[in-house]
This record gives structure tokens, sequence and C-alpha cells, in this order.
């Protein structure tokens, strides 16, 4: 991690350092149901992130004391490969920050997905980082979320997650690894784009009242275009398959 | 091309109460993946698991034996059991594929089947629950014309196994796949027809 002594200039005449405006996102590309395994399965790239969600489910609750006759559990597993990242993050086997990212993931989507429709079941989610650039956590949410409406759980909404972060007086939105490392704050934050419910937020350092209304604002309307690519992933799945037997 | 709705969706009209749509504060919302069908204001799902409802005609594979009480994997997260009882005379061993009614289900998990039937050899494909219906047709048109062309006896579960013997099983596979693949395209019922057509010879 980057200290306040060696950070570099992140901001340089209101440009980031690969050439971003600060509310810009990263070139964002999503592609639905690309594992053919799995009832339901994404690939995202988001910048340099590249990740892999699966969805199976609901299936049979294993280990069985877990089940809830009411209704069903979601698991979550979060992994980075050992090839994913140049420090140590990507070691492999499950650690204290996987562990962490497994769980808030869980609990986003227990908000969304309705769970009463299933009682006893269990629904799995996958999410494997291929190569990480920061904020692999948001979105390695996106991507879940695409996957288990591919799957065809039933959700209220197809959420996305994204980062914002301080670096001095200025908020950024959707930092990489380098803005990661040495900006003064950092907020991942999901929200459920219908009515702009925040289901999740972690907060790394201090933002002020006033900053995280902003920030908060940034995302919703940086939201609109991860929404769109979100819905337009899944519409392209079966409108290529349209086109391609129609016209026999 | 359709309409293809997405969860969270807002829905202009919704048909009564549809087991793929909520409403909030008065406004309605697609809860799945699906089709949403104007005319008949509903919305048939893409992709999901079978919901199972009572008297659907369902396939499965025997798990367990125990005290004439019969385990079915029907791949389904819940339990199925064919129960026997002093007047039902059957057996089955474990690993066999059984076709059967459903008279029951108990806490939305828990399956009561009945007139349970021994499917001896033949071939056991699974489809996804979502493309049932494509693959059995209106009033059963779709796999009865399968079923003929392809000159083979064919079982449909609504859980998504399907059972092929006798005749062109290869042919009647392809079908059958093919339906899942363009399950949402229109014009498939005459797509069907013309592949059965030029393969029946």
């Amino acid at each position: 991690m980057g200290s306040k002594a060696n950070r570099p200039e992140l901001i340089v005449d209101g440009k980031r350092l690969d050439g971003r405006a600060l509310d810009e996102l990263r070139p964002l590309k999503i592609e639905a149901s690309v594992l053919k395994n799995a009832d339901g399965s994404a690939y995202l790239e988001w910048g340099n992130n590249k990740v892999l969600a699966a969805v199976y489910g609901p299936v049979e609750t294993q280990p069985k004391h877990m089940a809830d006759p009411s209704k069903a559990i979601i698991k979550c597993r979060y992994a980075m490969a050992p090839f994913s990242s140049l420090e140590e993050h990507g070691r492999t086997g499950p650690n204290r920050r996987a562990t962490e990212i497994s769980k808030v993931t869980k609990e986003a989507f227990e908000n969304v997905v309705l769970l009463n429709e299933f009682p006893g079941s269990m629904i799995n989610i996958f999410i494997e980082i291929l190569q990480s650039d920061g904020g692999t956590r948001v979105a390695g949410i996106t991507a879940a979320a695409v996957a288990l409406a591919s799957a065809g759980i039933h959700m209220k909404d197809l959420i996305y997650a994204v980062a914002i972060g301080k670096v001095g007086d200025a908020l950024i939105l959707d930092q990489n690894m380098i803005e990661d490392n040495y900006s003064d704050a950092d907020m991942p934050i999901a929200i459920a784009p219908r009515n702009n419910d925040v289901l999740f937020l972690q907060m790394d350092g201090d933002f002020s009242k006033e900053e995280l209304k902003r920030s908060i604002d940034m995302a919703i309307e940086s939201g609109k275009v991860i929404s769109k690519v979100q819905k337009d992933a899944l519409r392209h799945v079966y409108q290529k398959a349209a086109e391609r037997y129609e016209s026999e | 091309m359709k309409n293809i709705v997405l969860p969270g969706d807002n829905l202009p009209e919704i048909n009564g109460r549809s087991p793929y749509a909520y409403t909030e504060e008065g406004k309605n919302y697609a809860m799945v993946l699906g089709v949403y069908d104007a005319e008949r204001q509903s919305i048939v799902p893409l992709e999901g698991v079978w919901n199972p409802r009572l008297e659907e005609t369902v396939v499965g594979i025997v798990t367990s034996v125990k005290n004439s009480v019969y385990e079915v994997d029907l791949r389904f997260y819940g339990r199925a059991l064919i129960i026997g009882g002093k007047f039902e005379r059957f057996s089955f061993k474990i690993g066999d594929v059984v076709e059967a009614t459903i008279k029951n289900i108990e806490d939305r998990k828990t399956i009561i089947l009945s007139f349970p039937r021994l499917l001896s050899g033949g071939t056991l494909i699974t489809v996804k629950p979502a493309k049932i219906p494509r693959v059995i047709g209106k009033d059963n048109t779709m796999i009865k014309q399968i079923a003929e062309s392809a000159n083979s006896r064919i079982v449909v579960g609504k859980n998504g196994l399907i059972w092929i013997k006798d005749g062109n099983v290869a042919l009647a596979t392809e079908a059958i796949l093919r339906i899942q693949e363009e399950a949402h395209v229109s014009g498939l019922t005459e797509r069907i027809k013309k592949m059965m057509e030029n393969n029946a010879r």
C-alpha cells in the first residue's frame, strides 16, 4: 500500500493518471451466459479487471443442517486467481479479505433476491477474479447480478456496484489500483437502480457529510451507464439467437 | 423480436397475480428474465428452475429405496417420493427411470408422486425447465410432430427430463435441443417442421 510520502500526482489539470475525467468510468464490457454448465454466468471486463461470475441454483442445500425451511439461502465465494494480481491479494485459498468480500456480497444480494420463492434451497454464487486492477469487489457484484438474472433467479432488481475515492479534496469515480492504493479514502457502494436503495456501503478513510452525499450522487449517475451495459448484455444473448435463426 | 424484460423493469399492465411479477406502490415490476406478452399481460420466463404444480407429469431417477418408499431425483432442490402401499403393486430398483404424476406438494418442497410407471431402456436427456412448454407445444403439437417424424416414444417430464426410446433417437434429441436453443425466436414450429421433414427419409 502507498503512503502520502511517496504518492504520485494522481490528478493533473483535472485529469487522472489514465486520462479520465474525475467522474468518468473505465470502459465496461459484460457478456452474459458464457458458461454452459452453470445455470447462469457472466464475464465482465472493467478497465483492466477481468471477472467471471457463475450461479448455480436453486439447488438442494448442502450441508443439510444449513437449510432454512422458510426461505432459500445464498452462498457466495469470492476468490482471486493466483495470477490475478501483482500483490499478495492473489494468493490462493480463502483468506481474511476474500471471506469478508464474500460475506458483504452475499448480504447485498439477500436484499434483492426473493428468497421466499425457493424455501429450503440454496443459491450458489461464485466470483472469480482473473485479473485485478482495483475495485474488484464492485466488479464482482456487478457481474454476479448479471449471472443471477441469467440463471432466472427471482429478483426485485438488477443491482450494480461502483467505488468512489477521494484524493485531496477531489472525489474520483471508479478508481484503478494506483488510485486505490494512494487515495485518501475509498467507498465501494452497491445500489438497486429501481429506487436507488443502497444495499451495501463500505468506507475506508474519511468522507465529510457533504462529500458522502456528493459521492452517492456520483455513483447513482454512473449507475445509469453500468445498468445499461448489464441489461444490454442479457438482452444480447437472446437477440443474437433470434438473428441467427429468424433468417432461416 | 419479442419484448425482453429484466428484473426490476417497469411493466405497463399485469394480468391478475403473476408469479413472475410483483407490485410495489401501485407499480408493476418484473421479477425474472423473460418475455413480456402485451396481449395476455403476462411474463413468460426465459430461464429458471421448475415450479412444481399438481397433476404435472414428471420423469426422474430412483435414488433410494426404503420400506417401499422410493426417493426420486427430479433435478429439483426439494425431495420427491413415491410411497408404496398395500394395494399398489410396483417395485423399482435404484437407477430406474420412472414417469409419475404429482399428487401432492408439501411445504413447497416435498413432492408426493402417484401412478409411477417404469421407463425401461431408452435415453434420458436434460432440458432447461423453462423451455419445456415450447418442447410440448400448444396441445402437444410440437412433441407429437417430433415423435411421429422420428418414430420414437417420448415422455416429457415438466421438471426438465425427457425420455426417448426407439426410432431415430438422435433426430428427436437434436430437435428437442434445438427447441431449447431457439425457444424464444418466432417461427419455431415452421423451422422444426422443416428440419424433421428433411431428416425423416
